[in-house]
Formats: C-alpha cells, sequence, structure tokens
C-alpha cells in the first residue's frame, strides 16, 4: 500500500489542494453559472408555458366569437327571410287589388266612351239626316221648279231615310 | 526528444509551503477558463439567448435533465456537484490535448501536465465525491436510517452491510483509476506514437483521446450522481 502510494506520488498535500480547488470551483460556478442559466431556462419554460395558455385562451375566446356571429348571421337571414316574405305578400295584395282596380275603372271608361260615343253617333245622324232633308228640298226644287211643301218634305224624307236605312 | 512516462507530478518550484506541480498549475487553468466562460456567458443574461449563453445553455440543460431524471426530487442538491465534477473533468482532458502540453519544459521538467494523468487529482475528486456522497445520504436519511444502512442486528444484513462498506471504498478506487488509468495512458499512448513520427500519424489518436475525454467525464459524473442517488434512498425492501 505504501509503495503504491509512493509509486504514484500520492501526497496529502496535493489531494488537500485540489479538493479546495474543487470546492471553491463548485462555489464559484454554482454561483457563476448554474444559478443564472438555471434561472433563465426557468424564466423561458414559464415565458413558454404562459403564452401557450395566453394562445389557448384567445383560440377559445375566438371559437366563442365565431359561434356567436354565425348565431347572429342565422338569425340576421331568418328576419331577413321572413322580412321578405310579407313584403313579398303585401305586394301580391297590392298588385291584386291594383289589378281590380284598374279593371274596374277600364269598365267604367268604357261604358263612358260607349254611352259617349252612342250619343255622338244619334247626334251625327241627326245632323245628317238634316242635312240630306235639306239637300233633298233643294234638289227638288231645283228638278221640280216649285217648292215643296212642308207635307211633301216630311214624306220625301222618310221615303229617302227608309232607302238609305235599307 | 525523450519520452518521459512518469507517473508522478513534477514539482515546478514552492508557493509558500505549498508544492506545486505542474497538475495543480494546469487545474488552476482549467478553472480559472471555466470562471471565464462562466461570467461572459452569464454576464448579460437574456431570455431570449445568443450565442455563448446559447452554447452554455445547451450544456447545463443536458446535464440538468439527466440528473433530474435520475435524482428528481434531490435534482438541486446533487445537480451542482455532478455537473461541476464532469465541467471540470472535461475541459481538464480537452485541456490536456492542446499542445504545449508535456512539451513545454520549466528546469527541465514538463511546465503542463494533463490533471487526470496524475493520481493526486483523480483521486481527491474521488474523495469529494465519496464525501458529499455519504453526507447527502446522512442529510437525507438521517444518521439513525444511514447506520442502519450498514450494520444490523441480523447477522447476515450485518455481514452484507460490512461488504457494502467495503464497497464504498471500492468505488472511490474504481473512480480514481478509472479516470487516472484512462487519461495516462491516452497521453503515454499519444507521446509514444508522436515520438515515432510526429506528423499526420497522431491524429487519429487525439480523435480518439477527445472521445476518451468526453466519456470519462461523462463516466465519473455518472456514477457520482447514481452512487449519490442511491445511497441518499430509504431501505424500502427492509425485512
Amino acid at each position: 500500500m505504501e509503495q503504491i502510494i509512493k509509486d504514484f506520488g500520492i501526497q496529502p498535500v496535493f489531494l488537500a489542494a485540489q479538493v479546495v480547488n474543487f470546492l471553491v470551483l463548485l462555489f464559484l460556478l454554482k454561483r457563476f453559472l448554474y444559478k443564472p442559466i438555471l434561472k433563465v431556462l426557468d424564466e423561458r419554460k414559464k415565458t413558454i408555458s404562459k403564452s401557450l395558455q395566453d394562445a389557448q385562451e384567445i383560440e377559445q375566446r375566438l371559437q366563442k366569437t365565431v359561434e356567436e356571429q354565425e348565431k347572429i348571421l342565422i338569425k340576421a337571414a331568418k328576419e331577413a327571410a321572413g322580412l321578405i316574405d310579407s313584403a313579398t305578400k303585401s305586394a301580391d295584395l297590392i298588385i291584386s287589388e291594383a289589378h281590380t282596380k284598374a279593371s274596374l275603372n277600364m269598365e267604367e271608361m268604357m261604358e263612358k266612351t260607349r254611352q259617349s260615343l252612342s250619343a255622338e253617333k244619334e247626334k251625327l245622324s241627326q245632323e245628317v239626316r238634316a242635312e240630306v232633308a235639306n239637300l233633298l228640298t233643294l234638289g227638288f226644287e231645283k228638278i221640280t221648279g216649285k217648292a215643296l211643301s212642308k207635307q211633301d218634305q216630311e214624306e220625301l224624307l222618310q221615303k229617302s231615310m227608309k232607302d238609305i236605312n235599307g | 526528444m525523450e519520452s518521459h512516462i512518469v507517473l508522478t507530478p513534477e514539482i515546478l518550484g514552492y508557493m509558500g509551503s505549498l508544492p506545486v506541480s505542474n497538475t495543480l498549475l494546469v487545474s488552476w487553468m482549467v478553472m480559472g477558463f471555466l470562471l471565464i466562460i462562466s461570467v461572459l456567458a452569464t454576464k448579460n443574461v437574456q431570455l431570449v439567448p445568443t450565442g455563448l449563453q446559447n452554447l452554455v445553455e445547451l450544456v447545463i440543460e443536458g446535464i440538468y435533465n439527466t440528473v433530474s431524471e435520475l435524482a428528481q426530487e434531490k435534482t438541486k442538491v446533487i445537480f451542482p456537484v455532478v455537473a461541476t465534477f464532469f465541467l471540470f473533468i472535461l475541459t481538464a482532458n480537452w485541456l490536456g490535448l492542446l499542445p504545449g502540453f508535456a512539451t513545454i519544459t520549466y528546469k527541465n521538467l514538463p511546465l503542463l501536465r494533463s490533471i487526470n494523468s496524475d493520481l493526486n487529482m483523480t483521486l481527491s475528486l474521488a474523495l469529494v465525491s465519496a464525501v458529499i456522497t455519504h453526507g447527502l445520504a446522512i442529510r437525507y436519511l438521517g444518521v439513525i436510517d444511514y447506520l442502519k444502512k450498514w450494520f444490523s442486528f441480523n447477522p447476515i444484513f450485518l455481514f452484507v452491510g460490512l461488504l457494502e462498506l467495503v464497497s464504498e471504498f471500492t468505488k472511490i478506487v474504481s473512480l480514481s483509476f478509472r479516470l487516472f488509468g484512462n487519461i495516462f495512458a491516452g497521453e503515454v499512448v499519444l507521446s509514444t506514437v508522436a515520438g515515432i513520427f510526429a506528423f499526420l500519424i497522431p491524429l487519429p489518436f487525439y480523435f480518439l483521446e477527445i472521445i476518451v475525454g468526453f466519456v470519462q467525464a461523462a463516466v465519473f459524473m455518472m456514477l457520482s450522481l447514481v452512487f449519490m442517488v442511491l445511497l441518499s434512498e430509504k431501505h424500502t425492501n427492509e425485512h
């Protein structure tokens, strides 16, 4: 044993010196290396997990917002459909009302026109008759050379009119 | 260039009554290097990391996750110790591969020597590991439960406990000699190969040593971690 110790040059002074060296190094590295590095690693871990959590929360909130939006959209679409439906109905109503009103008006107008037309016709035929009578009288006077009596005139007129009509 | 295979560290001089060996000098350099890196990396810690902070975070987080998988609620206590083991040993191993180690001489002695090719250094690391392991066990179990691990009134369990006690010393020896053996052998291989032909041929061996340096640091860390976790665990299958 002693021989081994001597062969390898083991000296308590060196052992002690190295032990002291190691302990000093341990202390210094703990202070200057492990503590700050582990601290920053821990901090980073916390930051990352917090950001991940935040991201998840944001995602959830977004999901909720999207769902709400969808709900609102569906509701709006329903309302719009309802509005369009009622609008269509009332429009139909208005149109059909207008139709009936218009047809009534038209009938009335046609009736009026017909009446005025027949009146006109009556008037015209009377005028024509008078004119024709006049002309006939004048023609007879020219041909016969005598004025027709009132009675003859009437008689002739009647006869001519019959011919014209028939 | 004579290749010297010396097991003992060379003493360069005395600082007061403290002998300063080349390995001790290098271990101070390693400490200084680690300190500078950590101060630079954490001088201006930001939530969005850049540059050196990024690299350091990668390493620290990797070690932290490894430790927390095994240690769970004891991570906060165990992590700084085993992480320091890892960083110190890894830096020392890789720094020992730099040119200038074992070639620059001072008073005809190599000025720089890879730390872990000196048993003093690995043994002290193993001792620290063992002391902290047992300290943690006492802290988490209490003195009574801790002593119950080794001593029992049941003769069979007493025998087993005594064997386990012996194995605790074996752990120190295995931890220190594993690290020492690997790195020392690496140094010898490198100097031998460089003695044969100094150009290109040592290159693959340097790659090998880079891997060995990392693996040994990781092994030391993992073993310390496992010992600490196991020893500070409550004996549940007792009787």
